[in-house]
Order: C-alpha cells, then sequence, then structure tokens
C-alpha cells in the first residue's frame, strides 16, 4: 500500500494523495477528530484568479491551491494527473472554476474538512445510458439550441452563484454567474440537464422546446457528510446501525435554559425531561427510555468531547448533542451505558477569518400559576368547625403576593472563532443571570470555553479544550426533607395561616404558625435565611491524534476536571430556627476531581468498493476523588457576621469531613463492516472492571451487536422514486449500571455522638453489613428501528422499538429491623422497559414560506418482572414532617416502579352510614371513607392496594418552524398523557385537621348542612393516608416555546460590517392545558434528596414553581 | 508492516502497564471496618459506649419511646390535637399496625441490642482473662437485657437475638420469642451483671451500669412477673449496699429535675445522659421532652408544643401540699412578660408537665437539645419496689412501710423548708390498702417519668384507670385483650411473615 502515497509538503498547504479506497476513511476520520466539517459552500466561494493553458492537470491544481488557498485529496490511480488542461478565470468563484476544470474531465469533486476530494465521477461510469448519450452526437447531428436560466435557492429565491449545469452525458456545462444565471448551447429538445451544487440536491431537468429554463435548488438537508458522534468516533448518519437522536445547536439554544439539559427537554424521542423543581440552578431528572434502575441512579451518563463524566457545557458553546439509546450504540461504555448516553460536542473554529458571534437575551418571569386558597374569612370559619377555641389573628394576608416577584433572566455569549490550517481555535464566555421569582432566590452562571487545535506535522494533531465555570446559586428553601422548624418557602406560603400578618404587631417580629408546629412564615424564610451555594468547575481535556499508516490512527486523552464548592447556610434569630439558638450557621466545602485517560486505535480500509470496514480498540482508566468538610456552629453574638464567622458562635457541633474514591479501568473495542454500502454490522465490546463493587465481582463485560440493511440501496428499490432512504436496523446487548456509591459492600461501624461523665466519647455501633456478591445492574436491550427518507427527504421518520430487561438491581432491600440493621444493597430481581419511539420530520413547505416540522413521540411501559421469593417491596418518599404517612410506594411484580401504594377514597360517611371498623379511621359522619378492599370487615393497612402510576403513557413534542423572507416563527409544544401525580401539597392542605390553610376545595366540606361532597368535614385527629384522594392524572400540554424572529437582509447586515443580524422575541411556558389541581404538573418532588432515583417519580410537595417568560433577544455575527 | 507493528505493539503494552496499575480494591479512610475494630478492651468499650448513645437519641429517651409510654398512661394526655394522629393514635387506644412511633422507636431498640451483642462478639473475641474483659461483657449484657426488658413489656413476644448478626439472612426467617424466655434471658444477663459489674464505674457515672444497676432491674423484672420475694431480695440487696454503690435520695426533689445534673447523682441508679446543645446524627444527643410538654405559647425559654399534657382530674386530684405536684407540674408560665395562669394559656388551657421543661438548663429556646440526665432507674424506684414487694410477701409492716416513709420524708423538704405533707404511713394497714398506696406513690413520686404505663399493664389496671369512675383520663375504649400490647411494626412482619401471628386486636 505504501507505494501508492504520495505527499507534498509546504509550509501552509499539503496536498496529500491517497488512493480512492482511502478516501472515505479520510472523510470518516477527519471527521472523527474534527467532529463537524466546515460549510463547504464558504470555501467553494473563495475568489480564485487564474490563467493556465496548455499545462497537466496536476499543475493546475497546485496553482489553485495556492491561490484559493485549499488543498486537495485524491488517488492518483483514478486521477490522471498529466492529462493536459486550460482554464481561465477573473476573481471567480472556486467552484466555478473547478466546474470548469473538471466537469469535463468527468471528475467529481467534493469538500470534506477544507479539503477537495476528487473522485471519478461516478454518474458517468456507472449510468449506462449516459455512455449511450454520449456517443449519440456522433451518429446523429441534432440541432444546437441556446438556453438561459436563472437558478435560485428553493428556499430563499436568492440567486445561487456558481451552480454547475451540464448537459447530460456529455462534457458540456458551464456554471452560474453572480446574478445566478446561465448560457449554455445543448444538443436538442431531449437533452437534459443537470444542476448541481454543493450543499443542494441536484436537479435534472428536460429542456423541451424551450429557451428559459429557470431552476430552484433544494437544499440538502442531509448533507452527505452529516456525521454524528458516537462513542470513541463518529459515524456517517447514513451509516449508523444503531438508535441515536441529535439535537443541534438552534435548538439548543431556542430560548434561554438553565442549561443544556432543560433545553433537550421534548426535543428528542425516548429522552423524558423533568424539572425536579423550578428553582434557579436546580438539576432535572433525565431518562432516556424510562428508568431501568430503582434504587441507583437512571440518569445517562454525559460525555462532553469524549470526557465521560465531563462537565455540561452551556447551549451557546455546544455543536451538537447526540443521545445514544439502544445497546448498539451504549455498550461501548459498558459498565454505564445502562440508562443511555449523551454525547456533547463543542464548537470549533473553522479556517478562516476570525469570526465573531453575539448572542443576547433578556427575559422577565413569573410564576406558572398559583394556588386558589382560602382567604382569612373562609380560613377561620373553617379552623373554627375543627378547633372551636380557636380565634382569628385578625390580619388578612396573601402569602403567595408576599413571596412571588417578577424575576427574569439575562442571557449573553460571546464567541470568537477562526482558524489557519495550523491552527483552529474556538474561544467562548458565556453569562446566564436569572432573578428568581421568589423572593432573594437567584442563579449565576459565568464560564469560558476554549477549543483550540494545532497540527503539528502532517501526521499528528493535538487538541486541548479548556473550560471553566461558576455557578453562583443563591436559594429560596424549597423541598424540605423532614421536619426541620424552618419549613420550604413555597409549601409554607401555601400553608401558613392567612389570618397572620408578616410581623407580629406589638413585638414587631415575623409571626409563626399558631396552630401546627411554631414554623416561621413563608415571608421570613424568604428573606432571613442564607442558603447559598458556589461552584467553580475546571476542566481540561487533552487530546493527540497521530495517524501512524494510512486508515490507521491513535488517538489519546487525558481528561481532568476538578469541582469544589462551597454551601452555606444561616438561619438568623429572626427565624425560629435561630432564635432558640441564638442564630446557627454551616459552612461545608467540597472538593473533587476526575482523571480520565482513554487510548484507542483506529483503522479502517475499504477493499474494492465492496467491504468497508473499520476496527477500534483500546483502553481507559478513570479515577475519582471526592471530599468534603465541614463545621457548624450556634450562638452569635451578631447575626451580621451569616455564616463566615463560625469561630464566633459559642455552641459549636461536631464537625465533619469524609473521602471517597473510586477507579473504573476498562478495555474496549468495536468493529464496524459495510458490505456494498447496503448491510451494515456493528459488534461492541467493553470489559470493566470497577472498584464500587464487591471483591467478588469486579468486572464484567459488556458485548452488543447490530445489523442495518440499507434497503433503499439495493437494486430493486430504485424505481421507486418516493424513497430516498430506507434503513432498518435492529440491535442486541447488554450494558451496565455501576451508579452507587463506593464502599456499599464493605461492612462497617459508624460513630454514634455518646455522652459519658458529661464530655462526648468516641462511640460505635454497627451499621452496615457486608455484601461480597455485590454487582453491577445489567440491561440486557432489544432494539429494531427504521430510518425512511421520502419525496426527497422532505419526509424523514425513525421508528424505534425496544425491550430492556434490567437484572440484578441494585435495591436497599429492606431487613428485618430486629436484625440491628436497616437496609442492605442487594442484586435483585428484574425490571422490565419497552416501548415504542417515533421521530417525524417534515417540509411541509419550501417555497418562500417554508414550514417545517418536527415530531417526536415515545412510549414507554416500565414493570417489575421478578422480586426475590415474589415479595413485594414497600418503601416511603415522603415529606418526613408529614409524620404517620408510613409507606407511600410499593414494588410488586407485575407493575411499574414507583406505583403509589394506599387506601381507596369512597368520599365521606353520611349520617346513618355504618362505619367500618379499624384503628385510626373515621367512624362520624363528614368522616373520610375507605373501602374495605380485602372484604374483611375491617379497615387496617391490608386494604391498601397499587392507586397509581406515575410513569405516562406517552410523551411528545411538536416543534414547528416557519420562515418567510427573513421572519421567523418557532412553536414548540411539549406534553405528558397519562402520568399520575401524588400530591403531598394537596394532602397538607386539604386534610382538613385544622392546622393550616386550604385550597378553596374546603369550602365545599361536609357540613351537616352541606352533605352532597367529597370533601370531609374539619377534624383534627384526622390521620393522613394516602389515598386515591390525592391521585391526580399529570397529563398536560405546554406550549414551552413561541418565538417570533427576524434576520435582517444580507444587504443591510453588510452595511452595518455584519454576516447576521437576527432579533427575536419569544414566550415560554405561556400556555398549559392540563387538568391537575396542583399549582404545576410539570414538578418533582425531590424526598430524600434522591432527585435521580426512581422511587420518587410523580410527587408533588411544594415545590419551586416554575416559571412563564417573555424573552426578546439578539443573535449578532461579524 | 513492520514499524507499524512495532508501534502497536509498544502501545498496546503501555496501555496493558496503565491498566495494570489499575487498583481497584477498595481502600476506605475514615471508614471503620468490623474485622479491624477490636483489638482491646477500649475498642470494646467503645461499642458499649455506642449503646448507650443510641438509647440517648430521639427515637429512644429523647422523645419517641417515652412520649409513647408516658401518653398510654393515665397521667398525660393528648394536649394539643393538631399533633400528628400518630400520637393521638397511641394515647386513645386507637392505634394500628403501621403507627409511626413504633415504626420509629422498634428499630433502635434493636440497634442498641446489635450494638451491645457486637461489645459481646468483640469482647470474647480478644481472649483476655475474665476479670479484665467480663465486666466488659457484663456491662453490654445489661444494656441487652435493659432493651428487652422495655420490649417485652410493650410488645410481648418479640424475636430475640444474643449475637452479633454479620449476616442478617441468618434470622430473616426467625419466629418470635415467647415473653416468658425473654425474661429468663434478661434475669440471666442481668445476674451476669450482679456477678461481673463493679460496685461504681469510673468517676461513679450513672449512666454506665454497675452491680447496683443489674440488681436494681432485677428487682424491677421480678416485680413485673409478680415474683415479690425475688423482686424484694434484689431491692433489698441494692439499700442494704447503698453506701458501697453510693445511692441515696437527693434532698430537694427538684433536683432529680434541674438539668444540668451531675453525672454522679446518688439517686441515679441508671441515667440516660444528654449534652445541652450539641446533637449527632441519627437524632443522637436530643432530647425533645422539654418542648413535648412544654407550653404552647410560653416565653422562652419555657415554650413547648403542648403535645402530651395531663389532663385536668391529674391536676386536681394531687394533693397541692405535695411539693413534688410543685415540681411536676406548670399551672402558670410567663406569657408575654406576664406570668399567666394555665386558664390563659394559648392552645392548651391545662396545667403542663415541668419535670422537663421548667429547668431544661442548655439548651435551646424551647428546652430541646436539654442538658437533663434522666432517671431510668433512681433509688427511690428501688424503695417502692421493696415496699411493694415486701408489702405482698408479708404485708404492711414496719420495714415495708418504711420504704414508703423515706421516699415521702423527702418530699416534705419545700426546697428547704419543710412542710408536713406527706405525712408518713402508720403501719398495720390491710394489704391491699397498702399495695394500692404504694402504687398511688409511684403514680405521683415517679410521674411522667415513663412508669405509670408498665404498673398498668403489670398490675392490670386498664379496666379501672381508663374506663372506672375515678379514670384521671377515661378511654371507654381501652380493651384489655387489645391494648396492653402494642402491635409489632407492619413492615417487620411482610419481611419476616414467620413473626405472625400479630399481637391479637391489629
Amino acid at each position: 500500500m505504501k507505494k501508492h502515497l504520495h505527499s507534498k509538503h509546504g509550509i501552509l498547504f499539503t496536498l496529500m494523495r491517497v488512493t480512492f479506497f482511502q478516501l472515505l476513511c479520510i472523510g470518516f476520520l477527519s471527521a472523527m477528530s474534527y467532529a463537524h466539517t466546515s460549510p463547504a459552500q464558504e470555501l467553494l466561494n473563495r475568489d480564485v484568479t487564474l490563467k493556465v493553458s496548455n499545462v497537466t492537470l496536476s499543475e493546475a491544481l497546485d496553482r489553485i491551491e495556492s491561490s484559493a488557498q485549499v488543498r486537495f485529496a485524491y488517488s492518483r490511480d483514478l486521477i490522471r494527473l498529466s492529462q493536459p488542461v486550460a482554464v481561465t478565470a477573473q476573481r471567480e468563484p472556486l467552484s466555478s472554476v473547478l466546474d470548469k476544470l473538471l466537469i469535463p474531465l468527468k471528475i467529481d469533486y467534493r469538500v470534506v474538512n477544507n479539503q477537495i476530494l476528487l473522485s471519478k465521477s461516478k454518474k458517468l461510469s456507472i449510468a449506462t445510458p449516459a455512455l449511450l448519450d454520449n456517443r449519440l452526437p456522433e451518429r446523429v447531428m441534432p440541432l444546437e439550441v441556446a438556453i438561459r436560466g436563472t437558478v435560485t435557492g428553493a428556499d430563499n429565491t436568492e440567486p445561487l452563484p456558481g451552480v454547475s449545469v451540464v448537459v447530460k452525458g456529455t462534457s458540456q456545462g458551464t456554471t452560474t454567474d453572480a446574478s445566478g444565471n446561465y448560457q449554455l448551447t445543448v444538443p436538442g429538445p431531449s437533452s437534459v440537464l443537470v444542476f448541481s451544487f454543493v450543499g443542494y440536491l441536484s436537479q435534472e431537468v428536460t429542456v423541451g422546446n424551450r429557451q428559459q429554463v429557470n431552476v430552484r435548488l433544494e437544499a440538502d438537508v442531509k448533507a452527505l457528510n452529516e456525521v454524528v458522534v458516537v462513542g470513541y468516533g463518529t459515524v456517517k448518519k447514513s451509516d449508523l446501525t444503531g438508535s441515536v437522536s441529535s439535537v443541534g445547536s438552534e435548538e439548543l439554544t431556542a430560548y434561554p435554559a438553565l442549561g443544556t439539559v432543560q433545553a433537550l427537554q421534548g426535543r428528542a424521542a425516548g429522552v423524558q425531561i423533568q424539572a425536579n423543581n423550578g428553582e434557579p440552578g436546580a438539576n432535572f431528572k433525565v431518562r432516556i427510555r424510562g428508568g431501568t434502575s430503582i434504587n441507583a441512579s437512571s440518569d445517562p451518563i454525559y460525555v462532553v468531547d469524549g470526557f465521560v463524566g465531563g462537565a455540561i457545557p452551556p447551549p451557546e458553546d455546544i455543536e451538537s448533542l447526540e443521545v445514544l439509546k439502544d445497546a448498539s450504540a451504549t455498550a461501548i461504555y459498558g459498565s454505564r451505558g445502562a440508562n443511555g448516553v449523551i454525547m456533547i460536542t463543542t464548537k470549533r473554529g473553522k479556517s478562516g477569518k476570525p469570526r465573531i458571534d453575539f448572542n443576547t437575551s433578556f427575559s422577565a418571569q413569573n410564576e406558572i400559576n398559583r394556588l386558589d386558597l382560602l382567604n382569612a374569612e373562609q380560613f377561620g370559619a373553617y379552623i373554627k368547625e375543627a378547633r372551636p377555641n380557636y380565634v382569628s389573628a385578625g390580619a388578612n394576608t396573601d402569602w403567595q403576593d408576599e413571596i412571588f416577584r417578577t424575576g427574569g433572566i439575562q442571557n449573553h455569549q460571546l464567541s470568537i472563532s477562526g482558524g489557519s490550517d495550523a491552527v483552529n481555535y474556538y474561544l467562548s464566555g458565556a453569562l446566564y443571570d436569572q432573578t428568581g421569582i421568589i423572593l432573594n432566590s437567584g442563579f449565576k452562571r459565568f464560564s469560558i470555553t476554549s477549543n483550540v487545535e494545532v497540527k503539528a506535522s502532517n501526521r499528528l494533531r493535538i487538541g486541548l479544550n479548556l473550560f471553566a465555570q461558576r455557578n453562583e446559586k443563591e436559594q429560596a428553601f424549597t423541598q424540605e426533607g423532614s421536619g426541620g422548624l424552618t419549613p420550604g418557602v413555597v409549601a409554607s406560603a401555601f400553608k401558613f395561616e392567612p389570618d397572620q400578618p408578616i410581623r407580629d404587631p406589638q413585638t414587631g417580629r415575623f409571626t409563626v404558625a399558631r396552630l401546627n408546629d411554631p414554623h416561621d412564615n413563608p415571608y421570613a424564610v424568604a428573606t432571613e435565611l442564607k442558603n447559598e451555594q458556589l461552584s467553580d468547575r475546571i476542566q481540561g481535556n487533552l487530546f493527540a491524534e497521530y495517524d501512524i499508516l494510512e486508515g490507521l490512527k491513535f488517538r489519546t486523552t487525558l481528561g481532568a476536571t476538578t469541582n469544589s464548592g462551597r454551601f452555606g447556610y444561616f438561619a438568623p434569630t429572626s427565624l425560629n430556627e435561630g432564635r432558640i439558638v441564638g442564630g446557627r450557621a454551616s459552612v461545608n466545602g467540597s472538593k473533587s476531581t476526575q482523571l480520565l485517560n482513554e487510548n484507542y486505535l483506529t483503522y479502517s480500509r475499504t477493499i474494492g468498493d465492496i467491504h468497508d470496514f473499520s476496527v477500534m480498540g483500546g483502553y481507559s482508566y478513570q479515577t475519582s476523588s471526592s471530599e468534603n468538610w465541614g463545621g457548624t456552629g450556634q450562638s452569635f453574638i451578631t447575626d451580621a457576621v451569616s455564616y463566615w464567622n463560625l469561630g464566633g458562635s459559642s455552641v459549636w457541633q461536631s464537625p465533619t469531613s469524609g473521602l471517597t474514591e473510586w477507579q473504573l479501568g476498562s478495555y474496549y473495542g468495536r468493529i464496524n463492516y459495510s458490505l456494498l454500502d447496503r448491510y451494515l454490522f456493528t459488534a461492541n465490546i467493553r470489559r470493566d472492571g470497577s472498584s464500587n463493587f464487591s471483591r467478588n465481582h469486579k468486572w464484567a463485560t459488556f458485548p452488543s451487536g447490530a445489523f442495518a440493511w440499507k434497503m433503499s440501496n439495493e437494486p430493486f428499490m430504485q424505481n421507486f422514486e418516493a424513497i430516498s432512504q430506507w434503513k432498518w436496523r435492529v440491535s442486541y446487548g447488554l450494558t451496565g449500571n455501576q451508579a452507587i456509591e463506593p464502599y456499599q459492600t464493605l461492612a462497617r461501624f459508624s460513630n454514634v455522638f455518646t455522652i459519658i461523665d458529661g464530655v462526648p466519647v468516641n462511640a460505635v455501633r454497627p451499621t452496615t453489613v457486608a455484601n461480597d456478591d455485590l454487582t453491577w445492574e445489567t440491561t440486557a436491550q432489544f432494539d429494531v428501528g427504521a430510518d425512511i427518507s421520502l419525496f426527497n427527504n422532505r419526509i424523514n421518520l425513525v421508528l424505534d422499538y425496544y425491550r430492556m430487561v434490567t437484572r440484578d438491581l441494585l435495591f436497599s432491600v429492606q431487613l428485618p429491623q430486629y436484625s440491628g440493621y436497616a437496609t442492605q444493597l442487594q442484586n435483585i430481581g428484574s425490571v422490565e422497559n419497552k416501548g415504542f419511539e417515533l421521530t417525524v420530520n417534515t417540509r411541509n413547505t419550501t417555497g418562500a414560506l417554508k414550514w417545517n416540522t418536527d415530531i417526536n413521540f415515545s412510549l414507554n411501559r416500565n414493570k417489575v418482572l421478578r422480586l426475590p421469593g415474589g415479595t413485594e417491596l414497600q418503601y416511603s418518599a415522603a415529606p418526613g414532617h408529614l409524620v404517620g404517612l408510613g409507606n407511600t410506594h410499593i414494588l410488586r411484580e407485575g407493575y411499574p416502579v414507583g406505583s403509589f401504594f394506599g387506601w381507596t377514597y369512597e368520599g365521606v360517611y353520611q349520617q346513618g352510614d355504618g362505619f367500618l371498623p379499624g384503628g385510626g379511621f373515621e367512624q362520624a359522619a363528614g368522616g373520610e371513607k375507605f373501602r374495605d378492599t380485602n372484604g374483611d370487615g375491617t379497615l387496617n393497612s391490608n386494604d391498601r392496594t397499587i392507586i397509581g402510576n406515575p410513569n405516562p403513557d406517552f410523551i411528545w413534542g411538536l416543534n414547528n418552524e416557519f420562515s418567510w423572507k427573513g421572519f421567523d416563527l418557532n412553536l414548540f409544544f411539549q406534553g405528558s398523557q397519562g402520568n399520575d401525580i401524588l400530591s403531598y401539597t394537596l394532602m397538607e392542605l386539604n386534610l382538613l385537621s385544622g392546622i393550616n390553610n386550604a385550597t378553596t376545595a374546603a369550602l365545599n366540606r361536609w357540613t351537616p348542612t352541606n352533605t352532597n361532597t367529597d370533601v370531609p368535614r374539619a377534624f383534627a385527629g384526622r390521620t393522613r393516608r394516602v389515598s386515591t384522594r390525592w391521585i391526580y392524572d399529570g397529563s398536560y400540554v405546554r406550549l414551552k416555546n413561541l418565538a417570533v424572529g427576524y434576520n435582517l437582509p444580507a444587504s443591510v447586515t453588510r452595511k452595518l460590517g455584519m454576516t447576521k443580524l437576527r432579533v427575536y422575541a419569544s414566550a415560554q411556558n405561556i400556555l398549559t392545558l392540563t387538568q391537575y389541581e396542583g399549582y404545576d404538573p410539570e414538578v418533582n418532588y425531590a424526598s430524600e434528596g434522591a432527585t435521580n432515583s426512581n422511587r420518587n417519580l410523580g410527587l408533588d410537595y411544594g415545590s419551586y414553581p416554575n416559571a412563564k417568560s417573555y424573552t426578546i433577544g439578539l443573535n449578532i455575527g461579524f | 508492516m513492520k514499524r507499524f507493528l512495532n508501534k502497536f505493539t509498544l502501545l498496546t503494552l503501555t496501555g496493558l502497564l496503565l491498566l495494570g496499575c489499575a487498583d481497584l480494591e477498595e481502600r476506605p479512610v475514615g471508614i471503620l471496618a468490623p474485622e479491624s475494630l477490636f483489638r482491646t478492651s477500649q475498642d470494646v468499650r467503645t461499642a458499649i459506649f455506642g449503646a448507650y448513645g443510641w438509647m440517648a437519641t430521639e427515637r429512644l429517651y429523647g422523645r419517641q419511646f417515652v412520649t409513647a409510654l408516658l401518653l398510654r398512661g393515665d397521667m398525660a394526655d393528648i394536649g394539643d390535637r393538631g399533633t400528628p394522629a400518630e400520637r393521638q393514635q397511641v394515647n386513645d387506644f386507637n392505634m394500628d399496625d403501621n403507627n409511626n412511633m413504633v415504626n420509629v422507636f422498634w428499630p433502635y431498640w434493636y440497634q442498641v441490642i446489635s450494638a451491645a451483642n457486637a461489645a459481646i462478639a468483640g469482647a470474647e473475641s480478644l481472649n483476655l482473662p475474665e476479670n479484665e474483659i467480663n465486666p466488659l461483657i457484663a456491662e453490654a449484657r445489661f444494656i441487652r437485657a435493659f432493651s428487652y426488658y422495655h420490649l417485652v413489656q410493650v410488645f410481648g413476644d418479640v424475636p430475640y437475638l444474643d449475637r452479633f448478626i454479620s449476616d442478617p439472612n441468618l434470622v430473616k426467617d426467625i419466629a418470635k420469642t415467647p415473653a416468658a424466655t425473654i425474661y429468663q434471658n434478661i434475669i440471666a444477663d442481668l445476674e451476669y451483671g450482679k456477678q461481673w459489674l463493679p460496685d461504681k464505674q469510673p468517676s461513679d457515672v450513672r449512666s454506665r451500669a454497675t452491680k447496683g444497676t443489674a440488681a436494681s432491674y432485677l428487682a424491677s423484672v421480678h416485680l413485673t412477673l409478680a415474683d415479690y420475694q425475688k423482686a424484694y431480695n434484689e431491692a433489698k440487696f441494692v439499700i442494704d449496699n447503698k453506701d458501697r454503690f453510693g445511692y441515696g435520695l437527693v434532698d430537694d426533689f427538684q433536683t432529680l429535675f434541674r438539668a444540668p445534673q451531675p453525672a454522679n447523682l446518688r439517686e441515679h441508679v441508671f441515667a440516660i445522659d444528654f449534652l445541652g446543645l450539641q446533637s449527632g446524627s441519627g437524632g443522637a444527643n436530643d432530647d425533645i421532652m422539654p418542648p413535648m410538654t412544654g407550653v404552647r405559647g410560653g416565653d422562652a425559654p419555657r415554650s413547648g408544643w403542648s403535645v402530651a399534657v395531663p389532663s385536668m382530674a391529674v391536676y386536681n386530684t394531687w394533693d397541692s401540699r405535695d411539693y413534688r405536684k410543685e415540681v411536676s407540674m406548670e399551672d402558670s408560665l410567663l406569657i408575654g412578660g406576664k406570668l399567666q395562669p394555665y386558664t390563659v394559656f394559648p392552645n392548651t388551657k391545662r396545667p403542663h408537665i415541668a419535670k422537663y421543661s421548667r429547668y431544661a438548663g442548655n439548651s435551646n429556646a424551647e428546652g430541646r437539645y436539654s442538658d437533663h440526665n434522666y432517671a431510668a432507674m433512681r433509688y427511690a424506684e428501688v424503695l417502692l419496689i421493696a415496699a411493694e414487694a415486701l408489702g405482698e410477701v408479708s404485708g404492711a409492716n414496719a420495714e415495708a412501710v418504711g420504704y414508703v416513709n423515706q421516699v415521702r420524708a423527702r418530699a416534705r423538704n419545700w426546697a428547704g423548708r419543710q412542710t408536713n405533707f406527706p405525712e408518713a404511713v402508720a403501719p398495720g394497714m390491710s394489704k391491699e390498702a397498702f399495695i394500692n398506696l404504694v402504687l398511688e406513690e409511684r403514680r405521683l413520686e415517679l410521674a411522667f417519668e415513663y412508669k405509670r404505663w408498665y404498673d398498668i399493664k403489670r398490675r392490670k389496671l386498664g379496666e379501672q384507670v381508663f374506663k372506672g369512675p375515678n379514670s384521671l383520663e377515661p378511654h371507654p375504649n381501652f380493651d384489655p385483650n387489645r391494648d396492653y400490647l402494642m402491635p409489632l411494626p407492619r413492615v417487620e412482619l411482610q419481611v419476616n411473615p414467620n413473626l405472625g401471628p400479630q399481637n391479637p386486636g391489629y
């Protein structure tokens, strides 16, 4: 092979001569390193001035290289360099020059990564009739006809200069001029003109009797080079064998989003993203094809520019985002792939002049909804029924009014990118500054990204990605986990007594609850409590890629990321919590570091235009270390020092510190084989060893395989004009989940705070038993799908059916508590997720008014297949201060994870009804009536059943984009159907046990004179019970984004010295259709902080509300 | 090709080398591994201390367990009916087998037992001479006995574990042990304790068990089992050796309830030691009894939540000349800076319990995280056990009456001023009257100290005290076939169905 390789080195330019077989490889490999090609258009528009005659093709190409600063790549075997050519051009676009030069020689060209690849024209060599046509002029002397016309883009009717116009089957041709006009003489009316232009679909037109042929070219939305990023490489979209969804940068930046994860909501089939909380800076729950796990995390892993677990950059810095869904795509990430993989590729610099982009937007925000609560008078009437001694405090306060305000977001990003052949750079700074809709809450994110790539030699490329980010979060306290003294701001705004003012008029102090525990009022909590987080992330990711041989590349990466954080909390003496101890402050610090080294070889080869294969193999080693420390002090001289003077507290609490470390070592490999560009095979394998698992199970292997059939490339499909592409895919494989904390396999004793002789002493007790058999969760996934493009890619469909079975579920199994232990992490049972996904992209109209529609639809069914011994497992996921609730959820074979478990509410008892006996159940008219499910005549725990399923029947997103002239309109709906919500908020409010405010539903409570109701009477001794009374349909449809934009015409921007100027106005979340009685169906209470757990799906309790936003913004390019 | 192969080999080797360094063993820093924990007798003590510390938690002596005992009796009722239903149900004999008070204190008792068993296993593994190690084993066995002493009285038959469990699967199918057997095991542990425990612990602290502690609990267990001769013998042993053990009545009754109590308070036979304003994880050292019993709306530091509040009859029937009533109850309090009678208390217009909240010592403004050392057993109770047991065996003789009179004599010391109430008991009354008198004496002397429910249960007084004409706290639904035992947590029966059947009536 080596003898075919000819290279010529210059300082700036390189001419590579490689075999034809390697052309594909170059495309593949260079795409792999750059991830995305630069716009070919820019390159082909470069001005060329040239006048050569009677020189060899080789020489002509050299001249063009130096004139246009481009490089050619071609196979010497196929391109005859010695043939004489002549070409003349005076400041003409490169494309025009190339057309003149190459089309007559039957040479095709296309741009790949700033290189122009030359190949033999397939059209001529393959299409036999063309050859016959070619001879036609020799036999018949046709009438020569002069044809003229204009070529424009179909989307905007702007003239297209440089379009190649060739008479089919001949060497006759020309290109359009700057106004898109052409002129050509053709042999006769039967002549067919072929219009082709890079980035557009070619079009053939029969001349007929016309003298003017105007053509509108369709943009090639599925450009040949469109590649998607997969694990350890890239692949042409058309060659994908697995199930992968791509989301582009425009979708990610359609509206100001808290972060990339939020921006992904509703954008990809099979991806469910749920706000845990509307709090500025809050996390999201991400599920790809449902939750595979019960106890361990079901969050996907994020791979940022190849860095597993790298920091997620802000949306503006992302070039593309790929969601890997089936086992064929994810198994290369082995033990971490079971929940799907989100591959993020950041933006890179492109050769050429420095390009400056500035994006800015301002938003105003308000809470999405409010609850209708009782006013002071209604409240007083209700409370008196439960507690006759009650006397109103006399005020009338709307607590929602007191804590909500108009918030806002400022979002700015400035980037500079550019490069030469040797160096590419992308520098960006982004600022996101959100003022929350609750007093004193906000979030600020500032980040800088620097991506630099250096071509150190012809064979070696080195790149460095640097990312630094600071997050500052000022939290409104919500999501209270247990019965501390301080209630969450939102829950408190709902439940706090409306007959109290903000401050006690006598003492001037903040009022506290009089009926229930003496909690602070919501205004006091919102304004007085300090709850602040600061985190700094610094990440560097270095890669080097070396071409060892043609087709053989070695790539090594070394990534390091460190995250340090500080959390400060201060309850001043103006709050109950602080008052009783003279102020309470704590500061906790943390620092975590991850190192990742990946090394892999990729070898690609094409044999005889039939066999195309690539092999990848490598190893990686990753370590993580997390440390934390903290201190708490009570009783300060003054509230002024906040949490910054713990030393000044007179009561010190035990400090804390901890260290956890893990290591992961892996080997992995992949083979791709393509036969005749029709039959595609992929096999992956990864072997992972993790320190987190027990000594008997440190290592495991995760294989997968896939087959795809490009049916549309079969000869028998060639007659179906309507079908542009039709590919079948099928895959099967194993992936793992190792998302458990380190050291969970080990037995341990824990410290106990003990006093002997009046002083603390060292003391321990056994807390955890060892599990020497703890191992990975393994998910076996089967996927079958099809990628279909119809009518010249006007309609694109992606369909997938999958079935995943996860076994060896990591679950904290309830132990018999008399053993002295509470739970043990074990591998138990199995869970199934199966579903169907559909993505449809259509280009409905393509004229002056362009209308595109994207639909994605995901349906997932989750089911527990097996539990140890068939025994069901109950657990609780509820706010701790709702004492007495007991277990709220159940795992039962045949039912979904997260099923709500409780009694069936049957309305209220009426006078004269027979009361069912049962400890703790009401036996009075107006009392809550429950169903005796098991029919044993008494009410007790045995009457509980599964009463709800938080998993949606399906979720969907619908995006419509319209553009007309410079205007564009975006409408993005997102929805969820058939998911149940268990509302702890409404349970707390409408229990009607006379301890807090209620919604206006309480006005319809049972009284001796209002008996026709299902709202029970006010009664102080009522037990909180999970029952169907608190289960609601959480289906919703939400208008996520409505945006109108205007791109100023090029003629205007050019005058302003800009390449782009777009102004837009948009609105988010302004319309929600739902039956849910709570204030927002899109919330998710994070019980016990475990936001990533599937155990607490569909729970609503006092979450920070989502906001509706009104945004104006500007995108400028220079 | 050769060069390619060389490079490939080199790279692969480098890779394998790097991966060879991949160390997948876990070596946690800062985590205590059981296999390496027990090296000296000091380590055994560390586990014993862990068991003590776990009693001084919110789940046991800081709130849940003792509140359940308090509410179950006839001396304390629910004050604020806005308090969680689970408490109201324990008080009102309306609980189900999912009652969360039970759910939270049940596991803690067994965790205390687990720590004690771990200490015993650790001690036995050291192969130290018996005079060095047996006192530690005895201390752990005392803790185990103390835990089962409570469990068996509250629940009857329960699972009994007397060895350290490193694999819970080994015990996941066990059945309940009959209460009678558990009592025998408790007695065996306490007798071992009486044999091997020291007369005094270092610094004479009362939060660690001694020979006297073991004997006092033996007396209490025998009394519970109505084995009055043995109960008397054990109590008598303690009384006879009171100087050796450092026991006696404190002069002023209030001293017992004025935090901080010294760690060697002479009346304390066994104390649960809380330290003011400190807390550990898992509710350790978190004493919430002052706010649970304190006055809702009262001025700091005496404000509380009015959860467990005596019914009016408790106050009205208690002779106001009794200093112990003054110490035990609060009938007026500063509210808004003014001393207000209970009739205008903001939330619950009843006299409140004062033993915990009045002098919580160094604590937060509600009395939480108090500095109390709570008497789980105090010398006055030993005297009253002796009186009751001897009364049963020999009638109201001078010795038996004398024990009651010691307790009454101290009560006549009204903060240094001698009164003449309660007057001394004269010998010669009928046995039945004397037994009733002792039980009444226990009710008042040990008021709100979590003893009353056990007295009602062992003497089967339920029908009388909850349904009788003189009931302090009527509960017409009291069911003697059901309510002398609480239900085992339902979740335990689900995990291990062999624990069935559930106690009757649940």
